[in-house]
């Protein structure tokens, strides 16, 4: 039988705020019942578009925060306006009430190790940045962090940057048009710094647009580190039911399989993934 | 006051309420366990089974469209063994009546999944889908040609002793011909609307939204043509219809009923809220409520002309 999971909840949440944090980037505040249960970085909610007659599925986005309060806990989302839902969201005014499915899906795994890069493509920061305040919350001293932040300009850059919790971490940012940092992907200053790591003590979490996901797996096999990414796919439950979200996997045998992005990810060990499109 | 009369008959199948979850829709039930109690539904409608397990299509396999989404997930199953050892354990646990909803692409392999479904303990009923659209083999092609169709069902009803729901597809020109083809086939109910072929295309790439190049449309933007169907078919035939397509709400599932369908089945809408099933079944006892019926059947194809 399949493992189940009875700690998800699906209710109305009421806006906060949405306020915007870089052209087309916005940071969504709601504030949902206390039984909302804590979710781990990586995991990620359905948010369905309230009073939408013509947009019928709800959206996934990355858990970017959590706290709970006396009477009600909040829950943050970080995104960028991609499309016509996203650009929905975008309008929606505090006090708004908005539903939310979650927390779905497998976080990261939280491994030791000495040093742990975050890869981040652009809003690929949500996740990424809720893992490093758990593991800042936690006082993990013992493990170096880095944040490798790729954005299209320095302003989308900035405004992500103002998301990452303060620490003693260090920050690598590129640029596509280089007016901050490198110029060129994120990749490319990854590749240069992993060639003096000690590749056993570090481990990559990744998240971001496929082309950056699809170049950070030549890396890492070359390398031999340890890298786990977060997918986008398109969704209609998030819950598995509906078999829509499915990734190509690699099996042991050579032969592959499909897993559910909702389900078995977002999550995902990078060598698993067979990179096609 | 009378309590309520809920339950219904379909060809056989009892149901305590005439609220079904979709084949699809539902998964093997244990992804909306953690919602609700699952045996407050009158059934469940099982993902559709092949002899074999199947990968399915590759992806992107699901796309929104206005009001409905278009799917081709092309039948990734467990197949009919995996289901009988690790699905329906769980599934059984409930009070709830178990619909086997079966795919092949022969009609042999139509009989044989009609067998191996009879022995299992825990089936209440097969729901033969001859209306997949999304596969290469089967599927669509046996439900829109009549004698196809009728061969299929007469095949299964021959292999078991279980009510026997033929589910049709809306991609025909008349579709009442495919209901009274089956009917005399021996089927003991019909449930319609599968989903309507459709295409989206992504202008930027010029490339479809599916990989599969066109896949099925559902949810609220085929009720109509779900609703003319099932009234169509409800006048054609003698046997019980149940209605799906696009079911968001209890006025959706009451309109179906009207129209003659004695259950209603639903399915995009759980992927909307996994707790839909249930809102429509409060809603449809407070209509029955506020109304004064006392038995639902009296509302069963009480359209007026
Ligand atoms: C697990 C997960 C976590 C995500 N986290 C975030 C996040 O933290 N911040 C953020 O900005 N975005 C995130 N996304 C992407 C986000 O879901 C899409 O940007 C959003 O669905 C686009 O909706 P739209 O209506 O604006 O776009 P449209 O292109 O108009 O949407 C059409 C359909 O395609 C789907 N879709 C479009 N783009 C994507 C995509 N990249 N991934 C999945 N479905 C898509 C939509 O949900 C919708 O069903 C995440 C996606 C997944 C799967
Ligand atoms: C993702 C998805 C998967 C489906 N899989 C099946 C299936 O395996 N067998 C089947 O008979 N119908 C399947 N259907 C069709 C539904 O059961 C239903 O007939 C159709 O979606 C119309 O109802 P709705 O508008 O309420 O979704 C599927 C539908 C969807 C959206
Ligand atoms: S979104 Fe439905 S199975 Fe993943």
């Amino acid at each position: 039988m399949t493992e189940r999971t009875d700690n998800l909840f699906s209710d109305a949440g009421f806006i906060r705020h949405n306020r915007q944090i870089a052209p087309g980037h916005f940071l969504l505040s709601i504030s949902i019942p206390l039984a909302f249960p804590v979710p781990k970085p990586g995991q990620f909610c359905m948010l369905h578009l309230p009073g939408n007659e013509a947009m019928i599925l709800s959206r996934p986005f990355s858990v970017h925060g959590f706290q709970k309060k006396k009477k009600e806990a909040v829950l943050e989302i970080l995104y960028r306006v991609s499309g016509r839902g996203t650009q929905f969201l975008s309008n929606l005014t505090p006090g708004a009430e908005i539903r939310v499915l979650g927390p779905l899906g497998r976080g990261f795994w939280r491994l030791a190790g000495k040093r742990i890069l975050l890869v981040a493509g652009g809003i690929g920061l949500a996740p990424l940045a809720f893992f490093l305040e758990r593991e800042i919350e936690y006082g993990n001293h013992s493990t170096a962090f880095s944040i490798y932040l790729g954005a299209k300009n320095a302003e989308i850059l900035e405004g992500l940057a103002s998301r990452i919790p303060a620490g003693n971490q260090k920050l690598l940012p590129a640029t596509d048009d280089g007016s901050i940092g490198y110029r060129g992907p994120i990749t490319d200053i990854l590749k240069k710094d992993l060639e003096h790591l000690a590749t056993k003590e570090t481990m990559i979490l990744a998240c971001g647009p496929t082309a950056m996901l699809k170049s950070l797996a030549e890396l890492v096999t070359q390398k031999a580190v340890f890298c786990e990414v977060s997918l986008e796919e398109r969704m209609a439950c998030g819950i598995g039911a509906c078999l829509g979200c499915v990734v190509e996997t690699r099996n042991q045998n050579g032969s592959s399989t499909y897993k559910r992005v909702c389900k078995e990810g977002p999550v995902f060990d990078i060598r698993e993934i067979v990179w096609s499109r | 006051m009378e309590p309520l009369k809920l339950d219904v008959n379909v060809g056989g199948l009892f149901l305590k309420n005439p609220v079904i979850a979709a084949s699809g829709t539902f998964g093997y039930g244990e992804e909306y366990a953690p919602f609700f109690d699952l045996g407050m539904l009158g059934g469940i409608a099982t993902k559709g089974l092949s002899l074999k397990p199947r990968q399915g299509n590759p992806p992107p396999r699901i796309i929104e469209t206005p009001s409905g989404m278009l799917n081709a997930i092309g039948l990734e199953n467990v197949g009919v063994e995996r289901f009988i050892a690790e699905k329906l354990p769980f599934l059984r646990q409930f009070d709830t009546k178990i619909i086997a909803n079966i795919f092949g692409e022969t009609p042999e392999e139509y009989e044989k999944l009609a067998a191996v479904l009879s022995c299992a303990d825990g089936i209440d009923a097969i729901e033969i889908n001859i209306s997949c659209p999304n596969v290469k083999k089967g599927g669509a092609m046996f439900g829109a040609d009549p004698d196809l169709a009728a061969e299929v069902t007469a095949k299964v009803r021959a292999e078991t002793n279980l009510p026997v729901i033929v589910k049709l597809t809306p991609n025909v020109t008349d579709i009442t011909r495919i209901a009274l083809a089956v009917e005399s086939a021996g089927a003991d109910a019909v449930s319609l609307i599968n989903t309507l072929t459709g295409m989206s295309i992504d202008i930027e790439n010029r490339r479809p939204h599916l990989a599969n190049i066109t896949g099925g449309l559902s949810g609220p933007a085929v009720k109509p043509v779900a609703l003319r169907m099932v009234w169509e078919v409800f006048h054609a035939v003698k046997i019980p219809v149940i209605g799906i397509g696009g079911i968001t709400t209890a006025e959706d599932a009451l309109e179906f009923m009207i129209a003659g369908a004695v259950a209603i089945q639903v399915g995009t809408a759980n992927f909307i809220d996994p707790a839909s099933t249930l809102a429509i079944l409060a809603g449809i006892e407070n209509f029955l409520d506020r109304h004064q019926i006392g038995d639902i059947r009296e509302l069963i194809g009480s359209l007026r002309l």
